[in-house]
């Protein structure tokens, strides 16, 4: 699983300890050129880009911000629909720019599965509304439901 | 637009038939990315970029600088720099000489850290510091030595943190004046670094992928940072080699705070806290 949150750049730690307290799974900001393994979430650090390379293997990458975000959603989207195709899902949650929109769209177009957090439920509802005007996308859910939905699938 | 495997690999081949430049060996992603973008900056497609990639040397200098630009900035990841001077630092005092190179300098927002703490601590006139890019456009933007000052993004809070603060004593507070450094001109939101400065370093045009030690000494302190994220595992081993040959026992190696070394070099450094030193 791959997370890719607009953070502030210079607060470097303290993130990844907050979500795993709350997580199941461990959940580690990768290295570069980190192998990808199952049961594990990655989070994409501060002032990068984190993308998703073919042999399954992340890398980061310092390129220009995209939509002023680095990490770019874009980005990990994209990279990681043309290593997955059709096996990835892409969700976009709440959130404050268009950065995603274009990414999700790429998730589709390859094949993958899209979901948008409800924006009835979003604390901010730029990024999801943005990509549901790109994008035709599979579901519309509430978090819990979300929750649900990727439990079920294992 | 869109780009193709083939695409990618016939530019490969181009670049490395036609010109000096060997591309071969670096991160895909990043490359297609730039690739792509230097495509649609200059309104070309796949076909009229390998024309002219044959026919045309200067127009090959161009998209190189285009494909080669990182970024970088005032003290970037202030836990870095305190492990600089609180550690890297003071075991350096009583050198009569300290040579730093920073490999793929970019436009030298680093350098320009390293001299600021170097002075701090009272080291920058035994220091020798080399800087060395690929790209000769943003080598010239590090020897201006001026940059957007970009007030509304904080840019001067890592200034703060290392230059002002100290993490392990909170009560110290060094009130160290910008001014002492660089002059920030609000009105064209700039920021411009003292001569004492900008005219120390030595720079150079330098290929980590092709060439050797372009200085011709040995070192105390190597900065190589996000830079081989953009090289594949060959490439990076190769680079490992060149800095394990160039650096003085246990002298530092400074990377990016997502890299690491892998592969047969990991067993000849040794990492504590962000710096690794040579076995």
């Amino acid at each position: 699983m791959l997370l890719c949150l607009h953070r502030l750049k210079h607060v470097r730690s303290g993130f990844v300890e907050a979500l795993s307290l709350k997580s199941n799974i461990p959940i580690e900001e990768p290295n570069d050129k980190d192998q990808l393994k199952p049961g594990r979430a990655y989070l994409a650090p501060a002032n990068y880009h984190m993308y998703v390379e073919l042999a399954n293997r992340i890398a980061l990458s310092t390129d220009a911000p995209v939509n002023h975000s680095r990490p770019s959603i874009d980005l990990s989207f994209i990279t990681a629909a043309n290593a997955y195709r059709d096996k990835l899902i892409g969700i976009i949650l709440s959130g404050a720019n268009r950065d995603g929109a274009f990414g999700l769209k790429t998730v589709a177009d390859k094949g993958g599965l899209t979901i948008v957090q409800d924006p009835k439920e979003c604390e901010v509802k730029t990024m999801t509304e943005s990509a549901m005007q790109l994008t035709k996308v599979d579901y519309v859910y509430s978090t819990d439901e979300i929750i649900r939905f990727l439990s079920k699938i294992k | 637009m869109t780009l193709t495997e083939q695409d990618f690999q016939l530019f490969l081949f181009a670049l490395k038939t036609s010109s000096k430049y060997d591309f071969s060996d670096y991160s895909e992603k990043s490359l297609k990315r730039r690739l792509l973008k230097v495509l649609t900056d200059n309104k070309l497609n796949i076909t009229a970029l390998l024309n002219k990639i044959k026919n045309d040397p200067l127009f090959v200098e161009k998209i190189i600088k285009e494909i080669t630009v990182n970024t970088t900035e005032l003290f970037r990841d202030p836990q870095v720099w305190h492990a600089i001077r609180y550690a890297v630092l003071p075991k350096l005092k009583n050198n009569s000489v300290i040579n730093i190179w920073h490999a793929g300098c970019s436009t030298g927002q680093e350098v320009y850290s390293m001299m600021i703490v170097l002075n701090e601590l009272g080291m920058l006139d035994q220091a020798k510091i080399y800087a060395s890019d690929l790209n000769t456009d943003v080598m010239e933007q590090a020897q201006k030595g001026e940059y957007k000052y970009r007030f509304n993004i904080g840019y001067l809070d890592n200034f703060d943190k290392v230059i002002k603060e100290n993490p392990y004593n909170y009560e110290e507070y060094y009130d160290i004046p910008y001014d002492k450094y660089f002059t920030i001109d609000k009105a064209s939101d700039t920021i411009k670094m003292h001569d004492f400065l900008r005219q120390k370093p030595v720079y150079k045009k330098h290929d980590l992928v092709k060439e050797g030690n372009p200085m011709y000494v040995k070192f105390d302190i190597i900065f190589c940072r996000n830079v081989i994220i953009y090289f594949n595992y060959n490439l990076q081993s190769k680079v490992f080699d060149l800095f394990h040959r160039n650096l003085y026992d246990n002298s530092a190696l400074i990377l990016g705070m997502h890299e690491t070394i892998l592969g047969s070099y990991s067993v000849k450094f040794q990492k504590k806290g962000h710096v690794y030193y040579k076995n």
